[in-house]
């Protein structure tokens, strides 16, 4: 990771996320629909063809085998190397990476990380649990979530109350973002009466899940269209699971990719203007701030009430609504994090800009574990 | 029903009925390198603390107490699971020091507390398509 050249955003393409599939009155798209229009998006923000594209990385999750070829496939037949990426709801940033580090180690100039699902319908069958678990009822991923709350609320003191106001938060945002699958707001009352799923998480404290594509153009400086407020990715980290039990402690995998991150692009929290948090559930996008540095343990439900990542508050988190408002396509949720924080330092966000943006973090995780994280900067 | 019906475990190599107490115990790995302990056991004989294949087949404590719980209120995914919906799931920290996620049983499902002490107990989980019944390890309040 040594001296490796500048990599910059030459241009983000983003779908709206919604669900796609053909009922009432829905539109039906597929996958590489989205990817292929989230592609097109970015070459268009970039001012490039697709001929300036020497290289792709795809990521997915439940679009089958050669997903990636699929989509490039409505776009162009250049030969280019394609490799899909599956590192579940970090898979974009995981192909974003690579994307950097292709460009950063001048093995290309130009270099195209997408992101893009159609989420399948109904129920999802997870095989992250062996069978005997399944029948005793483990594989409930809310319930999974409700287990760390309990934790979370045992050694901090936050309350349910304190969800509620980051699905409140992100629901606010949501409603200043076209882009977002809900863009009504909801009220700390309606998410504390909303249905309880695994006590002591409710239905609104959940990402509503979606469908929707996202791609972002990585170039060496030179090959920039415009030199019109460029945007420098100072930083891409992947971490996966250190060793830990109830006996033994070992490193947190989120704050170590936040540490690396940090270290890599020479900056601090401090330096961070916008932050997107990953909330697939409310209470996580607490502990996520805590872990990737922006307070200490505990301390977010406090600054969360007084304001403080709010649009208008010192640290605005998840300015597009997050995961809650956006909805999740799991493997095009990692880039619109990072395409939220691109639009932010550009000054393309739009009602919900945070005026001087300079730098900011994009953090996506889960299972795996994986956790990877973006810092960007002009 | 054929009448040959049976009680089965859910798994083999999960617990013992009859430990060195007469009582039922969790099985679980004790690496003899690094005192790391594990449940359930590890299948392919690897501590996955310090990579040592040097583990001893233990008995686990009966005992300990709630460290993290959920309530839930949904059916899981994919038909496995047969039991009454609500359902409690407890993370519960044996003597050990090892986490064992398992059913709570015998309880009001809005009296568990974390800190809550806890205890082993063997228990029927379903009637599988053939009749048997399977049989599988839950935990229950217990009296410290
Ligand atoms: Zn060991």
């Amino acid at each position: 990771m040594k001296n490796m050249r500048e990599a910059v955003i030459a241009g983000v393409g983003i779908t709206k996320f919604d669900s796609y599939d053909g009922e009432k009155g829905r539109p039906l798209r597929q996958f590489y629909d989205l990817g292929s229009e989230a592609i097109q998006k970015a070459l268009d923000d970039a001012g490039m063809e697709w001929n300036d594209i020497q290289a792709a990385f795809c990521g997915s999750v439940y679009c089958g085998t050669g997903s990636g070829h699929q989509t490039i496939q409505k776009i162009g037949l250049t030969g280019i190397p394609i490799v899909n990426v599956e590192n579940a709801c970090s898979s974009g940033i995981s192909a974003l990476r690579l994307a950097f580090q292709m460009v950063g180690a001048e093995i290309y100039d130009c270099v195209i990380a997408a992101g893009f699902e159609q989420m399948p319908r109904g129920p999802i069958q997870s095989t992250a649990w062996p069978v005997w678990q399944r029948q005793m009822g483990f594989n409930v991923q809310p319930a999974d979530y409700a287990m760390r709350t309990v934790r979370y609320m045992e050694e901090t003191g936050a309350t349910e109350e304190d969800f509620a106001r980051v699905t409140v938060k992100n629901r606010n945002n949501g409603s200043l973002n076209p882009n977002a699958r809900m863009q009504k707001p909801v009220t700390i009352e309606e998410v504390l009466s909303s249905r309880m799923v695994a006590k002591p998480l409710r239905f609104l404290n959940a990402c509503p899940l979606a469908d929707g594509g996202t791609a972002v153009i990585v170039c060496s400086r030179d090959k920039l269209k415009s030199t019109d407020k460029v945007v420098t990715v100072a930083a891409a980290t992947l971490c996966t699971a250190f060793y830990s039990s109830a006996r033994i402690q070992g490193a947190d995998h989120v704050q170590t990719s936040a540490d690396q991150a940090f270290e890599m692009a020479g900056m601090g929290p401090e330096d961070m203007d916008v932050v997107q948090a990953y909330d697939t559930m409310s209470p996580g996008e607490l502990w996520d701030l805590e872990k990737l540095g922006f307070c200490k343990k505990g301390e977010a439900p406090h600054l969360l009430r007084e304001g403080y990542f709010d649009l208008s508050g010192k640290l605005p988190v998840n300015t597009d609504g997050g995961l809650m408002s956006r909805g999740h396509p799991l493997g095009a949720t990692a880039l619109a994090q990072v395409i939220e924080i691109y639009r932010q330092i550009r000054g393309e966000a739009g009602p919900r800009q945070v005026a001087g943006a300079k730098a900011g973090l994009a953090h996506a995780m889960g299972a795996g574990p994986n956790s990877g994280v973006v810092i960007l900067k002009r | 029903m054929s009448g040959a019906e049976k009680t089965i475990p859910l798994r083999e190599g999960l617990w013992t009925e009859k430990g060195h107490d007469g009582q039922p115990h969790l099985l679980g790995h004790r690496c003899l390198d690094c005192g790391e302990v594990f449940f359930p056991r590890k299948e392919n004989g690897i501590c996955t603390h310090c990579h040592s294949q040097n583990l001893e087949l233990i008995e686990l404590s009966r005992k300990g107490q709630v460290h993290a719980f959920s309530v839930v209120m949904l059916r899981p995914p994919g038909g496995y699971y047969r039991g009454d919906v609500p359902y409690a799931l407890a993370n519960v920290l044996l003597d050990e020091g090892v986490l064992v996620e398992g059913l709570v049983t015998d309880v009001n499902l809005d009296d568990i507390k974390v800190g809550m002490d806890m205890e082993l107990k063997i228990d029927k989980l379903h009637e599988d398509d053939e009749g048997n019944t399977v049989m599988t390890y839950k935990f229950r309040p217990s009296a410290a």
